[in-house]
Parts: structure tokens; C-alpha cells; sequence
């Protein structure tokens, strides 16, 4: 194919919209490995979305004294504080209570339950103190009587929240740079000598207010939704002096303007960040947070990881901006950021993807890892790493080694698969 | 070239201030203090008033030799109502203390009244006659501290009433110590009357100057000289010195022995493209790919070197790198560490083999398709001299600059098997630092592998320009 009828594919790609993501998905469906990581991804997706539906020790639906409950359901609302537990049911031994009908979930334990009959590392072909094959433990349990197959299960919805939400951090924040130097590159990007200034005083105002001025707010209450509000104040202060340079920009010697060499500062910060030993520096980070939890793991691999979406969505940006379509878009005098959002970005986020589908499965990988020694998660959350980590204590416990080292190694190649499904069907 | 290498080299400086800010920044957001870690005497309580002067010397000289009585950094940017004279509380959790009333009642002359009278409450007690019994000046001691560390109004108040009515029900206590304990209680209605929370939402920015905390480390540090072990005292160079020579052997094995056996590997199953061992070996280099190493590493600890499982599966000697019995000849010694390798190092080759021999095959398939590999093979040239001299030459290029993928996820990759197998590393070193908090180590040790990286990548780059003459490194993408 020539490269002409190439970029009039591409031309047309961006028109229709469609088009160029059909040939992607028909390739991407050619291969029967892609086809079939996708499909396990699916059920994955489903195991994470309802494993509290898989795995519970409270019955799906119950029948106690003539009065119907249905306990997982409840359950969500009692988190969320929208109800309450009747008294009967507050402090409930639900294994052992008298029902009149019940139906509990397929493996009749949550991941934190511990069977008291059944503690100390109880193998699966090991002698069982249960009711019935009903309450079989069919992977063994751990230290303290927990079910290892619901460990797996809610294993499986921590693994796909980290590998997802990191990944979407990092995303935004790639994009965020990539588009940045990519599209404006060195000599486009151009501001006020108003704007440049109101910038560097706003972000000093805006850490003092966000975060020094806060900082015992931060410290001493909950520290993620003031972190959250930090951060709006941070955005706020911001648009506050941004506001402030256009009633400036009527002076003439502020209105001149500045070229900013945006791409090379970002390449290089790029540079930076890839030099930073990020394990280690993961670890040091994780190990002097007091409450440890994962989100904060989400978090720091998230602002590790967008080197390289950022990377790409750069080189994407480079190749689109001389096209022809953005050429007509600009001369019909659109807005600069319209013509990013939706022009640009669009076309450049296929290869996108494909790091992002590596990425989830690194993000998970480290998760595993850090779980596994026990720097980052709760005492009370349980992963497929902290799992894999009871197997180092007790060498006779090979169950809690192979399967929950089973499904990370099943997660990682699925979604290592599917990136490469992606370069493959790009590719062609 | 030279320019290129320079501008390279350049680039180090922010990387490693970078670094160096972010790491320092930790060291100082732990709670652990290095004062009391040092001065293990710290925790004892004082009974007579020289004690008490004894352990304030103490942690006044290590301050002095770890620059701790120092400002923390060039300057400070905060709210105008902490004082620029902060960093002189030595211990850390007074510090804090501080820090925590100050930035809720924002008026540091009345809140530093209120913890002289504290002070001088806890020495008041050394005056107490005999008669009174230990027993009750500790409580009251402890009582007084737990006053001191807290922060919140609410425990504030509760423990000064308890003190309050505790040294209202004996004469004695009553007698000495009524008048330092009524000018608690009053300095501290003082701190919550006359609060000035607005002068917390004032900026305020001062200059230090050059004496501060983290400049004598930084430049200790770029002079070689490490500090020393918060944990043991030991000079951090000697702790580094032996981990790094480990991981450095150890990593460069690996990465040897990677290359060795995947460019054969990726450059056979090009050549025979779509054959059984074509497949086979990719389909088995992709699952390696995918194997997490540290599930692959504890799977090899468990199985292979315990006979938990019989003792036919007890193959390999335990974790570590073996005992120096002192007796053993050299040879005997390099066997035993030979023996402990094994484990290690395959696990920490097989990932990056998986990824080099992929890599190797791609770039080949890409060479194979060109127009010179048809005419040579037209010419007549056998398929052996096509494969090895035609397309391999062509192909080194990309294969040498992977190193710079490489290098440094092996690396990292070394952190995780060290950790595993016990050897007495960088990444071993780095994880045990960061669990005792020995920040001292840790800080170095981040420089270091930071240092470390930027080299590796600027090896291949080298390499890049060695291999291909035409790389000039002017253009700048």
C-alpha cells in the first residue's frame, strides 16, 4: 500500500470515526490468542465485579424467624450508611445460625472469615472439620482458617482495581503531557508575558493554600477526601489567577508574547522520571505512610507509570499534527483545545492502548510483589501477593503458593496478550 | 559526540536533585527520630535532675554531628505563624507537637509559654522531698508527659484536671508544686484565648542560607562520604561497598548469560519462521515472560531447598550465599556460592531472556523481509551465511540497545530475588534499610541506583552510536 492511499485512510478514519477502529477491531479478532485473552478477561471482569456474590460467608438470600433478608445485598447499604443491621442480625454467627430457608453464595466463606475448626494451614486433601461438602474449604485454608479459594476471589477484584485505577492515573497524566509536547512541541506553545507570570504565582499560592496551610486538616482528618478537597483548591487557585492574567493581557507589555519550549522541558522531565529506580522508591514510599492502604499503592504506581503512555501519545501527536485534517480544522479557526479533544487525541490513542494493556498487567504484578512483603496493604485486605507470602512462612503450604500464583501469572498474560493483540493489529 | 555525551551527563544534575529532594523528603516525614535511635538511653526516665541534663547533652551532641540542629533546608515557605526557629526543638516528636498546636491556635510566643511551664513542672519534681513516694512522682512525671505529646484540646484539658486534682489531694505535692501547676493551666487558657488562626493563611518565605541539613548531606554525599548507619553506626560506605559488588556481579551474570542463549534462540526461530520450534520457543519465551519471577522464586525456596516434599526434591542448598566456615579452601568457597547461585540467577535471567529473544526475533522477521536478504539469497548464498552474516549483522543494533531496557529492569528485578534468596545486595540492603527506617542507607542507596540507571542507558547509547556510525546524536528526537 502506498503511503498516499495510507493517509487518505487516515483522513477518512478521522472523518467517519468509525472506520479505522473497525479495522483495528478485525484484526485485533483475527488472532485466536487475543480473542481468547479477551474472553478471560470477561470472566475475570465478572468475578471482580461480583465477588461478593461468589464469596460470602452471609447467605444470598435467608429465611430466620419468617422474617426474609437478604444479607450480601444489606450489606452494601450498611456500608454505604443508607441502613442499618436489625439488632438480630448485628453481631450474627452466619455459618452456624438456624435458617428456615437459605440459599449462601457458591464458596460459603468471605475472604476474611476465619473457620475456627479449620485453622492452621488445612490442606484440600487434608482432613476437613466442616458440616458438609457444602462448607468444604476446596483450597485449603491458611494460618487462621481463612477459605483460600475466596481469598482468590476477592483477590481477583483487588488486582483488576489496581491494575485499572492505576493505569487511569497514569493515563491522564500521560496524555495529559504527551498531548502538551507532542501537539504544541517546541515553538507553538506561546503565552503572555501576563499569563507566564499569574502561572508561577499561582502555583506558589496554590501549594500553600492546598497543602501548607492545610497540612494539619491533612494529617489529623480523613486524609483522602481532604486530599481531594486540596486538590480542588489547588485547580481553583489556579483558574483564580488565570482569570486575573486576561484582565492583565489589556496592558501592552504584558500581552507580549512568550515561547515556552514545552516539548523539550517535558522530554526531559520524561528523562528524569525514567531514571528513578521506581521500586525502590515505591517501597521507601509505601513504608512510612502510617495507614497503609491500597489505595495509596493505586496512587504512587499511577504517578510512576505515565512515562510511557506520554511517550507515545507524544510521537502520535508529532505524526498528527502535520496531517491535513488538523491543517483544515485550524484554518476554520477552531479552538486550540477542541482540536486536541477532539481531533487530535482520538487518532492517537490506539497505540495508547496497547501501553495501557502492559501497564495493567505490570500495575498488577507490583501489587502482587509489594503485597507479597507486606508493604502497602492493610492488615485486613487480603491479595493474591499477601497470600502468596503465608506460603514463605509455612514451606508445607503449597496450595497458598500455586493458585494464588496461578491467577496473577493467568491475569498478567491475558492482559499481556491482549497488548500484544494490539501491536499486531496496528501493525497491519 | 562529546557534546552529546556532556549534555547527557548534564542531565545527571536534575535527575539526582530530584532524587536526592524526594529521598530527604522522606527521611523527614517518618516519624522515627535518628536522635533517640542513637541514644538508646533516651527512653529511661530521669530520677535525678543530672540525668536529665546528661540526656539533653547527649542529644544535643549527636545533633551536632548529624547537622540536626540545623535548619532543614535553604529556605522555608509556611504559614507566618510558625516560627522561623522551629528546627532548634532537637527531638522530632516535640517537633511536631509544636508544629500541630501551632497550627491550631496559630500564636507560637503563647504556645512555647505553655510548654516552658510544662518544663518546668516535670524539673520541679526533682525538688520533691523523700517522703514522697516514687511511685506517685512517676505517675505524675508520666502524667505530665502524656500532657506533652498531646495535641488535642479535648485530651489537653482531661489531663490537666486529672493533674490538677491529683496534686490538689496531697499536701505535699500541693505545696511544691501548686504555683508551676496553676501557671500550666493558665498558659495554657492563654494559648486557646488569644489564638490568631489568621496568621495561618498568611504565606511567609525565609532564607537560611547555605548551613542547613540538607546541603552538608548533599554535599557529604557527593563527596563520598555517606554518613552512617542509623541503626548500627557503621560507616554506610562499608555497608555498600560489599552489596553493591554483589549486585553488580550477580546482574551482569544474568544479563551475560541472557544474551548468550536468546539471541541464538530468537535468531534461529526467525530463520525458521512458523517451523515447530519456531513456535514452541515463542509460545514458551511469552509465558516466561508472563511468569512472575517472585512466585517463580518462592516456588524454587519451597520445593527445591527444604525436604518438605521428600527429601529427592531437596536438590539445591538453602537460601543465602553460604557460610564462610574460615577453614575452606578458595575453591571449595567459590563452589558453595556457585551452588547457592543457581536458584537466583535463573530466575533472574529467565524474564530477561524471554524479553531479549522476542525482541531478537521481531527485529529479524523485520530483516528478513528486506529487499538485500532476497538478493543474497538469489545470489545464491547459503541460508546459514544469509541468516549469521546478512541479517544478524543488521539486526545487532536494536539488540544492543536494549541493554538499556534491560540493565535496568534486571535491576529491579535483582530487588525482588535478593529479598527471596537472602543475598546480601543493593536491593536486600535498600529493603531491609527502608523497613528499619535507616535513612541514612536509604538515601544513598537511591542515589546510587539512580546513578546506576542513568550509566546503563548512557552505555547504550554509546553502544548505539559504536554500532551505527551514522547515529550523530545531533537531531534532537
Amino acid at each position: 500500500m502506498s503511503t498516499g492511499s495510507n493517509i487518505m485512510k487516515e483522513e477518512a478514519a478521522s472523518y467517519s470515526g468509525g472506520g479505522y477502529w473497525y479495522t483495528i477491531k478485525k484484526h485485533f479478532k483475527k488472532s485466536r490468542s487475543s480473542k481468547w485473552s479477551l474472553r478471560i478477561l470477561i470472566v475475570l471482569l465478572f468475578i471482580a465485579l461480583f465477588s461478593d456474590f461468589i464469596a460470602n460467608e452471609k447467605p444470598l438470600y435467608c429465611q430466620i424467624d419468617g422474617v426474609t433478608s437478604f444479607p450480601v445485598l444489606k450489606n452494601y447499604l450498611v456500608k454505604t450508611k443508607l441502613s442499618k443491621w436489625p439488632p438480630q442480625l448485628l453481631n450474627m454467627d452466619w455459618s452456624n445460625a438456624d435458617y428456615n430457608k437459605v440459599i449462601f453464595a457458591p464458596i460459603p466463606y468471605s475472604a476474611t472469615t476465619m473457620d475456627m475448626n479449620n485453622t492452621g494451614y488445612i490442606s484440600p486433601f487434608g482432613k476437613q472439620d466442616v458440616k458438609s461438602k457444602r462448607f468444604w474449604h476446596w483450597l485449603g485454608t491458611d494460618k487462621l482458617g481463612r477459605d483460600t479459594l475466596a481469598g482468590m476471589i476477592a483477590g481477583t477484584r483487588t488486582a483488576m482495581l489496581v491494575g485499572v485505577i492505576a493505569m487511569s492515573i497514569a493515563t491522564i497524566i500521560g496524555l495529559f503531557f504527551g498531548t502538551i509536547a507532542g501537539y504544541f512541541g517546541d515553538n507553538k506553545f506561546k503565552l503572555t508575558r501576563a499569563q507566564l507570570l499569574m502561572n508561577i504565582i499561582a502555583l506558589v499560592f496554590a501549594i500553600f493554600f492546598a497543602f501548607i496551610a492545610r497540612q494539619y486538616v491533612l494529617a489529623e482528618g480523613n486524609t483522602l477526601f481532604e486530599l481531594f478537597k486540596s486538590l480542588l483548591i489547588f485547580v481553583s487557585v489556579f483558574i483564580l489567577f488565570n482569570l486575573l492574567a486576561s484582565i492583565l493581557n489589556f496592558i501592552p507589555f504584558l500581552k507580549k508574547e512568550v515561547t515556552i519550549p514545552i516539548d523539550i522541558l517535558i522530554m526531559r522531565l520524561i528523562e528524569v522520571m525514567n531514571s528513578i529506580p521506581g521500586l525502590l522508591f515505591l517501597l521507601a514510599m509505601l513504608a512510612i505512610i502510617k495507614h497503609p492502604s491500597i489505595l495509596y499503592v493505586m496512587l504512587f504506581i499511577g504517578l510512576l507509570r505515565w512515562t510511557g503512555i506520554a511517550r507515545f501519545v507524544r510521537a502520535e501527536l508529532l505524526r498528527i499534527r502535520n496531517l491535513k485534517y488538523i491543517e483544515a480544522t485550524e484554518a476554520f479557526g477552531f479552538k486550540t483545545m477542541r482540536i486536541i479533544v477532539k481531533h487530535a487525541i482520538p487518532n492517537a490513542i490506539t497505540p495508547v492502548l496497547i501501553t495501557i494493556a502492559f501497564g495493567i498487567a505490570s500495575a498488577i504484578l507490583l501489587e502482587a510483589f509489594l503485597s507479597f512483603l507486606g508493604i502497602g496493604v492493610g492488615p485486613e485486605e487480603v491479595t493474591w501477593g499477601s497470600m502468596l507470602s503465608h506460603a514463605r512462612t509455612n514451606f508445607s503450604a503449597w496450595w497458598l503458593a500455586i493458585f494464588p500464583g496461578i491467577a496473577i501469572f493467568i491475569t498478567v498474560t491475558v492482559f499481556n496478550l491482549i497488548g500484544e493483540g494490539l501491536t499486531n493489529a496496528v501493525k497491519r | 559526540m562529546l557534546t552529546y555525551l556532556l549534555k547527557r551527563i548534564l542531565l545527571f544534575i536534575p535527575t539526582l536533585l530530584i532524587i536526592s529532594l524526594v529521598a530527604f523528603a522522606m527521611s523527614k516525614a517518618t516519624d522515627d527520630d535518628p536522635l533517640i535511635r542513637l541514644n538508646p538511653q533516651a527512653n529511661n526516665m530521669p530520677s535525678f535532675r543530672n540525668d536529665a541534663l546528661y540526656q539533653k547533652r547527649a542529644f544535643q551532641k549527636t545533633a551536632q554531628e548529624l547537622n540536626l540542629n540545623k535548619p532543614t533546608f535553604y529556605f522555608n515557605f509556611t504559614a507566618a505563624a510558625y516560627p522561623d526557629t522551629l528546627y532548634r526543638i532537637l527531638l522530632k516528636n516535640d517537633r511536631s507537637i509544636a508544629k500541630k498546636l501551632i497550627s491550631q491556635y496559630g500564636n507560637w510566643n503563647y504556645i512555647t509559654t505553655y510548654q516552658h511551664q510544662l518544663d518546668r513542672l516535670v524539673d520541679k519534681l526533682f525538688d520533691l522531698p523523700d517522703q514522697v513516694k516514687r511511685t506517685t512522682k512517676n505517675k505524675i512525671r508520666n502524667d505530665i508527659l502524656t500532657t506533652k505529646v498531646s495535641y488535642k484540646d479535648k485530651r489537653i484539658q482531661s489531663f490537666l484536671s486529672g493533674l490538677d486534682s491529683k496534686i490538689r489531694q496531697d499536701s505535699v505535692l500541693n505545696q511544691y508544686l501548686r504555683n508551676e501547676m496553676d501557671a500550666v493551666a493558665t498558659s495554657y487558657q492563654n494559648v486557646k484565648s488569644k489564638a490568631t488562626p489568621s496568621k495561618l493563611w498568611v504565606p511567609s518565605f525565609r532564607w537560611y542560607g547555605f548551613d542547613n541539613q540538607y546541603h552538608h548531606w548533599i554535599t557529604s554525599f557527593l563527596t563520598g562520604n555517606f554518613g552512617i548507619s542509623y541503626v548500627d553506626g557503621r560507616p554506610v560506605t562499608s555497608k555498600i561497598k560489599s552489596a553493591l559488588s554483589w549486585t553488580l556481579m550477580f546482574n551482569l551474570i544474568s544479563i551475560f548469560l541472557a544474551y548468550l542463549i536468546s539471541i541464538p534462540l530468537g535468531v534461529v526461530a526467525a530463520a525458521k519462521k512458523n517451523s515447530t520450534f519456531d513456535k514452541t520457543s515463542t509460545l514458551i519465551t511469552f509465558l516466561l515472560f508472563s511468569l512472575p519471577s517472585f512466585w517463580v522464586a518462592t516456588m524454587l525456596v519451597m520445593f527445591f531447598t527444604t525436604p518438605e516434599y521428600g527429601s529427592w526434591t531437596n536438590i539445591f542448598p538453602s537460601i543465602g550465599i553460604g557460610k564462610n566456615y574460615g577453614n575452606q579452601s578458595s575453591w571449595e568457597q567459590f563452589w558453595d556460592v556457585a551452588a547457592h547461585m543457581i536458584l537466583p540467577l535463573f530466575c533472574l535471567t529467565y524474564s530477561a531472556l524471554a524479553f531479549i529473544s522476542r525482541q531478537v526475533r521481531g527485529g529479524m522477521l523485520d530483516i528478513f523481509q528486506q529487499d538485500f536478504i532476497r538478493t543474497a539469497k538469489a545470489k545464491g548464498v547459503s541460508e546459514k551465511k544469509v541468516v549469521w552474516k546478512h541479517a544478524f549483522r543488521n539486526s545487532l543494533f536494536p539488540i544492543i540497545t536494549m541493554f538499556a531496557a534491560v540493565f535496568p529492569a534486571t535491576l529491579a528485578g535483582s530487588v525482588v530475588i535478593e529479598i527471596i534468596f537472602q543475598i546480601p545486595g543493593m536491593g536486600r540492603l535498600a529493603f531491609d534499610a527502608i523497613m528499619n527506617e535507616d535513612w541514612s542507607v536509604v538515601f544513598s542507596v537511591l542515589m546510587l541506583a539512580a546513578i546506576l540507571t542513568i550509566i546503563g542507558n548512557l552505555v547504550a547509547d554509546m553502544l548505539y552510536a559504536l554500532a551505527d556510525p551514522r547515529v550523530t546524536f545531533s537531531s534532537k528526537n
